[in-house]
C-alpha cells in the first residue's frame, strides 16, 4: 500500500463520517416559507407603525402615533414573540415531515442537541439584550441586534449542518452592521434580513441539498 | 513491510465495508436505505457487506417494520468500533513512521 492511499483512504473515511453526521433534518421549503412568515410580518409591520389610522382596532386611539407607547410594544413584541413561535414550529414540522419521506427516524440525538444549543445560545443572549434595551426605552437598535445575534447564531452551528450556512450568517451580520448607523430603516432591514435572504438562501438550498430535479 | 501494518484489519480492505464502518461510528445508527443513498450502493451489494460485518460480529441489526414496509436499521457493535479505531490507528502509525523515513 503505498502513502498516497493511506492518505486518501483517511480521507474518505473522514469525509463519510462528515457527511452522515450532519445535521440534514432541514427542509429548504420550510425556510422558503420562514422568509415569507417574515415578508408578511414587517409588512404588517409597517402597516401597524406606519398608518395605524387603516387599522379598525387601532382608530381613535392617539396613543398609537407614538411608537413608543406601551400599547404599540406590547403589540410589536407579541408579534415578535408569535412570529418566532411559529417560524420554529414549521421548520421542526416540515423536518419530521422530510424525515418521514426518506423513511428515517426525526429524533433528537447529541448532534440535533448540540446544534440547537449552539444556535440558542446566541439568539437567547440576543434575545435578552432586546428585551432589556426595550424595557429601558431605547427601541432604534432592536432589529439591528436582531439581524447581528441572529446571524451569529448562524455561523456558530454551521459545524453541525451545511457550512454554507455560513454564508447566511455573514449576509445577516451586514445587514445588521449597516443597521447600526442608519436610522428609519429598521423595518426595511429586518424585511431584507429575515424576509428575502431566507426565501433566497432556502431556495438555493432547496435546489442543492434537497435534490429537486 | 513498516511496523504495525499487520494491524490492519483484513475485514476493512473492502472500501464499502470500511464506509459502512465509518457511517456507524459516527452515528447512532443507520437504516438500510441511508446507508445505501450514502454509499450509492445497490441492495444487493449493500445486504451481502452488511452481512459479512455482521458474521464477523461488528456490527448488528434490528428488523422493524415502519407502517407495513420493513425497516432494517444498523448499529455498530463494541467489537466493531474497536476494530475500527485500531485500523485507523495502524493507518495514522503507518503515515507517522513514512515521514520520519
Amino acid at each position: 500500500m503505498e502513502k498516497k492511499d493511506v492518505i486518501q483512504t483517511l480521507d474518505d473515511i473522514r469525509d463519510m463520517m462528515a457527511k452522515s453526521s450532519r445535521f440534514q433534518a432541514v427542509s429548504g421549503v420550510s425556510i422558503i416559507v420562514v422568509g415569507v412568515y417574515a415578508c408578511i410580518a414587517s409588512i404588517f409591520g409597517y402597516w401597524v407603525i406606519g398608518a395605524p389610522d387603516t387599522l379598525p382596532f387601532l382608530s381613535g386611539r392617539q396613543d398609537v402615533f407614538q411608537l413608543n407607547t406601551p400599547y404599540r410594544i406590547r403589540l410589536a413584541c407579541l408579534l415578535a414573540v408569535g412570529l418566532f413561535v411559529l417560524s420554529l414550529a414549521t421548520v421542526i414540522l416540515m423536518a419530521y415531515a422530510k424525515a418521514r419521506r426518506h423513511n428515517l427516524r426525526f429524533v433528537a440525538d447529541k448532534r440535533m442537541l448540540q446544534m440547537a444549543f449552539n444556535f440558542l445560545l446566541p439568539l437567547a443572549v440576543g434575545g435578552v439584550l432586546c428585551l432589556a434595551l426595550i424595557l429601558q426605552g431605547h427601541y432604534g437598535l432592536t432589529s439591528s441586534i436582531m439581524l447581528l445575534f441572529y446571524g451569529l447564531a448562524l455561523v456558530n452551528c454551521q459545524h453541525y449542518t451545511y457550512p454554507v450556512l455560513r454564508f447566511l450568517g455573514y449576509a445577516e451580520i451586514m445587514l445588521g452592521i449597516i443597521d447600526c448607523f442608519s436610522i428609519h430603516y429598521a423595518l426595511l432591514f429586518w424585511f431584507i434580513g429575515f424576509g428575502l435572504l431566507h426565501i433566497l438562501f432556502g431556495i438555493f438550498y432547496t435546489i442543492k441539498y434537497d435534490n429537486v430535479k | 513491510m513498516i511496523a504495525g501494518f499487520e494491524h490492519l484489519n483484513k475485514a476493512f480492505e473492502s472500501k464499502i465495508r470500511l464506509g459502512i464502518m465509518s457511517v456507524l461510528v459516527a452515528n447512532e445508527s443507520a437504516d438500510f436505505t441511508a446507508l445505501k443513498t450514502l454509499l450509492q450502493l445497490t441492495d444487493g451489494n449493500l445486504a451481502s457487506h452488511t452481512r459479512s460485518l455482521e458474521d464477523l460480529g461488528y456490527i448488528r441489526c434490528e428488523k422493524s417494520f415502519v407502517g407495513r414496509k420493513p425497516n432494517t436499521r444498523f448499529y455498530a457493535t463494541e467489537a466493531g468500533r474497536a476494530a475500527f479505531a485500531d485500523h485507523i490507528a495502524a493507518l495514522e502509525s503507518f503515515l507517522k513512521n513514512q515521514k520520519e523515513v
